[in-house]
């Protein structure tokens, strides 16, 4: 069989260890999708162009259809799903709502993952900064003014 | 605008939280205990009879649950337009010839998409290849090869099921020939004569994909006890479940499609698809759930993209501007199957007829079958090429004539109140207003002509709001529940359009409460009523005005039994915050959970659910005589819709003379859609459309190669990016649009034609030539 024998894997998804029992071709977006039940990342080009199955490897953003699963063992991984607390919205997640920084929404976990991810890197982006941090992941639908401005604005209500 | 609460106002998404946590559920992410995968194996040749197909060791392979193939399906023919005239062509798996690179030729359930994929593999196609045609022009030449004969209808028509007359007859191909559209008023040839000055232009204009973000996908569920459950990438429930019903001869009130979120669209899933048909086949064979995601190269080389035109415009104008004739000629290559063709090729004219008063008209056009990917409706389906091809010829015969390029289109504007050739009425027109707009926003008399390879451009489009075409009119309910919150009922689909958030908006301005208090349940075939869908940019016109209708209908109800109740007179009551209060005495009232209590307990249970309904151009309809003898997709007579949006867009561009790289330093998009319910979203429409108008004329371009698509992926098909958005300023001018609710009228597909020639008429004004600088628009 493609992949070779199944291997039990250790993942840190969200805080929380899982156990799963995969072959190594298989991809963390398949894994997380298919095995953990996460739907919130998305494929829509399979080949690391479009950013949405974008999720974070030890707080770095990946695609996660172009990373495989056991690569990421012993790391922390975090999921558009993680980044609620204690039933109370991220500042990114409320910012994206009150921007109205999406439309058909099929972009946005990757979008907010990768948002996320400059942010633990850097509390005080310049908008250049912010495209630049973004420019991987495509949006059909906002023309992207919004989804800055969203980013920009959580910047801003983190620093207060 | 002031008089409005909700309508006219900026309100948040209301599924908003859904979006952000990643809890929106589309159809990739609908999975069901014992669910199989289906795949589809696709034929490697343009144009070849399928002698034999093997699949025995396909059906041995572990984890292969069915193996279908054409001839076992059969002649199940579908399309997108389906009318006495012309019938459908398509089947969901070819069944003696494949005619395109990509088409289905057998299919396979599994239990992991894996196998699915090694069963594939394992299927052997004997092919006998056939000469292949791939240039419409050398198409309808004498002896070139017949991509069809005889299209023989095997299912009555959507029309005729609705009530036309007129019974479906086989359809002779000629040529090549798919469809033919004629239409003409005035004197065409006279008044070119008479012209001061005619030019023509010609224009060839490649397909661009929707690439909408979410691939498309279809799951479906067939129970033991006849009814089938589906889950899909869709605009509009109406259509689909139509060709399900029909093709797996179920009836169509045994098809229900479930609300998901549908990940953009664009025009790009409006029509029936193959691999929708083989998932609920599938599923009907072995009675488990399956599930089909075509991937993004799929997607690229087997959906159909936008429409490939060659457009000749000949235009004839007095000294001083006047434009008095213009003769359009279409060559539109719809590849292997005509899909929209028909209908495209009429709107090609009726989209572009509210914009120009021109006397004297003659639009023909053909659509011609090649050996390539069928193409479809893409965001304005016909107006986008044709805003480009008129909007060029019109700058060109400017510059020739030393014509000011504002005043000249100012000049031929049709007015307000207009009765157009095909008797609809312009009873909302900003046009004018647009332009004017647009070209103050971008600076155009500072700047024109006054900096070397900068330049400006203007573009114009309008669209309608809604036809009586099929699915012809949507209708919704409004429930009163004893908690005094109401729950609407509409089948609109959400993919990217808010269009939960606008219709609370409208129930919530009707009864005058709060909008938590409105619940909407949308996009369930199977609860929610019949509706239009969410093309002919119908969504908020008529889907929308039956929401309004139900809200008033259910006011109405409650204000009746408040009468009763309160002893005071209907006129004198109003509602107030989820409240009917008297006028005259504001203590006086009863709240909307007393009125449902009541009416439960007192009045014999009525359960207070107001309907309402909407129809475009109401008085045509199937059963009148006048409009049979004339309605006709070919002949463009006879009413279409009710109301047009307008926009006008204007471009600065500069272009680098050493590379042709072009850089675009802003664009103004100013669009009359009426009176906007969420001014947020229309604003989010109107930027959507001015990027992926950037995405055409720039970057876009499906690419063929004897008959293959050679960039069928996202890193090869460039979409702009965040960093590629130039300034844009996005302007509502509100027209009021009396027919629509609170005003308001199409946004979704307008704006995106008027800034494609906006830009290509920039680009040529900082060249000064007409000339191929794009990959998407050449001339």
């Amino acid at each position: 069989m493609k992949g070779g024998m199944k291997r039990r894997v250790l993942l840190r998804v969200n805080g929380e260890d899982h156990e799963v029992l995969i072959k190594s071709n298989r991809t963390l977006i398949e894994v997380l999708r298919q095995d953990l039940h996460l739907m919130g990342a998305k494929e829509a080009c399979g080949m690391g162009a479009c950013g949405a199955c974008t999720v974070l490897v030890n707080g770095k953003p990946v695609h996660s259809c172009m990373t495989l699963a056991e690569e990421v063992e012993g790391k922390e991984v975090e999921t558009i799903e993680g980044l609620a607390q204690g039933g109370e919205l991220h500042p990114l997640q409320k910012a994206f709502m009150d921007y109205h920084a999406f439309q058909c929404g099929f972009c946005t976990p990757g979008m907010i993952m990768a948002a996320k991810a400059l942010l633990n890197r850097n509390l005080h982006p310049t908008e250049e900064e912010v495209k630049s941090a973004i420019s991987g992941n495509l949006c059909r639908c906002t023309g992207y003014g919004n989804i800055v401005e969203a980013i920009l604005s959580t910047a801003r209500e983190i620093e207060k | 605008m002031d008089r409005f609460r909700y309508v006219n106002k900026d309100i948040k998404r209301t599924d908003g939280a859904l979006i952000v946590t990643g809890r929106a559920q589309y159809t990739a992410d609908i999975e069901h205990p014992g669910m199989l995968y289906g795949k589809i194996l696709r034929s490697p040749h343009s144009h070849a009879r399928i002698k034999e197909i093997r699949s025995e060791s396909a059906k041995k392979l572990k984890g292969v649950k069915a193996v279908v193939t054409g001839k076992e399906i059969g002649y199940r023919r579908f399309s997108f337009i389906d009318t006495p005239a012309y019938p459908a062509d398509e089947t969901p798996l070819a069944v003696d010839k494949v005619r395109f690179i990509g088409e289905g030729v057998a299919a396979v359930a599994a239990a992991t998409e894996e196998i699915a994929l090694k069963a594939l593999a394992l299927i052997e196609v004997e092919y006998e290849e056939l000469p292949a045609v791939f240039d419409p022009e050398e198409a309808l030449q004498d002896g070139a090869p017949a991509v069809h004969d005889v299209i023989e209808p095997n299912t009555t028509t959507a029309w005729e099921d609705f009530g036309i007359p007129r019974k479906a007859r086989p359809y002779t191909v000629v040529h090549n020939i798919s469809n033919k559209t004629l239409i003409e008023y005035g004197d065409v040839e006279k008044a070119f004569k008479e012209a001061d000055y005619v030019r023509e232009d010609r224009f060839i204009i490649p397909a661009t994909s929707h690439v909408a973000m979410e691939p498309h996908a279809a799951v479906a569920n067939y129970q033991p006890t006849g009814k089938l459950d589906v889950w899909l990438t869709h605009m509009g429930y109406e259509h689909k479940r139509f060709w399900l019903a029909k093709l797996l001869n179920i009836p169509i009130s045994r098809v229900k499609v479930h609300r998901t979120y549908v990940g953009g669209a664009f025009g790009g899933k409006s029509s029936f698809f193959p691999y929708e048909f083989i998932a609920a086949y599938l599923s009907k064979l072995t009675l488990r759930p399956v599930k089909i995601t075509l991937s993004r190269e799929e997607v690229f080389s087997v959906c159909p993209p936008s429409r490939r035109m060659i457009i000749r415009v000949k235009t004839g104008v007095k000294r001083e501007g006047r434009i008095t004739a213009q003769h359009v000629k279409i060559i539109d290559d719809v590849g292997a199957y005509r899909s929209s063709s028909p209908t495209a090729m009429y709107l090609a004219h009726v989209f572009r007829n509210p914009i120009y008063d021109i006397p004297n008209v003659r639009h023909e056009a053909f659509g011609v079958y090649t050996n390539k990917l069928p193409t479809v409706a893409k965001r304005g389906h016909g107006l986008p090429q044709m805003s480009f091809a008129v909007e060029s010829n019109l700058d060109t015969i400017c510059e020739d004539l030393g014509l000011d390029k504002v005043e000249m289109r100012l000049k031929n504007f049709r007015k307000k109140g207009d009765l157009l050739p095909n008797g609809d009425t312009l009873t909302s027109y900003a046009l004018p207003e647009c332009l004017k707009q647009a070209v103050a926003g971008i600076g155009w008399n500072e700047k024109y002509d006054k900096k070397r390879f900068r330049g400006l451009g203007i573009g114009t489009a309008s669209m309608f709001s809604g036809s009586h075409n099929f699915p012809f009119s949507s209708a919704a309910f409004v429930r009163l529940n004893h908690d005094g919150r109401v729950i609407l009922y509409s089948g609109q689909t959400e993919f990217g359009n808010a269009v939960d958030t606008v219709m609370a908006q409208i129930v919530a301005e009707v009864l005058n409460c709060s909008m938590d208090d409105v619940i909407v349940h949308s996009g369930d075939s199977e609860v929610c009523p019949h509706d239009i869908g969410n093309w002919l940019s119908a969504g908020v016109f008529i889907s929308g005005k039956s929401v309004m209708m139900a809200a008033l209908d259910l006011k109405e109800q409650m204000l009746t039994y408040a009468e009763e109740g309160l002893r005071t007179p209907i006129d004198r009551l109003e509602m107030v915050n989820g409240w009917v209060v008297s006028q005259s005495d504001k203590t006086n009232r009863a709240s909307f959970s007393d009125i449902s209590k009541y009416a439960i307990q007192k009045a014999g249970g009525d359960p207070l659910i107001g309907k309402g309904y909407s129809k475009c151009v109401p008085e045509v309809y199937f059963w009148k005589e006048e409009f049979n003898k004339i309605a006709s997709l070919s002949s463009g007579k006879g009413r279409f819709t009710e109301a047009y949006g307008l926009a006008a867009a204007t471009a600065e561009v500069e272009v680098r003379p050493e590379t042709g790289e072009v850089k675009i330093l802003k664009m103004v998009v100013a669009d009359d859609c009426g009176t906007p319910i969420n001014v947020t979203s229309v604003k989010g429409q109107i930027l959507s459309q001015a990027v992926m108008g950037i995405g055409d004329v720039l970057f876009e371009e499906v690419m063929m190669k004897s008959g293959r698509v050679i960039n069928p992926n996202l890193l090869e098909y460039k979409i702009p990016t965040v960093t590629e958005i130039p300034p844009i300023d996005s302007v509502i001018v509100d027209s009021y649009e009396p027919k629509g609710p609170f005003g308001a009228k199409e946004v979704g597909e307008t704006s995106r034609a008027a800034v494609i020639a906006a830009i290509a008429n920039a680009i040529c004004n900082a060249i000064r030539i007409l000339e191929a600088i794009s990959p998407a628009m050449k001339t």
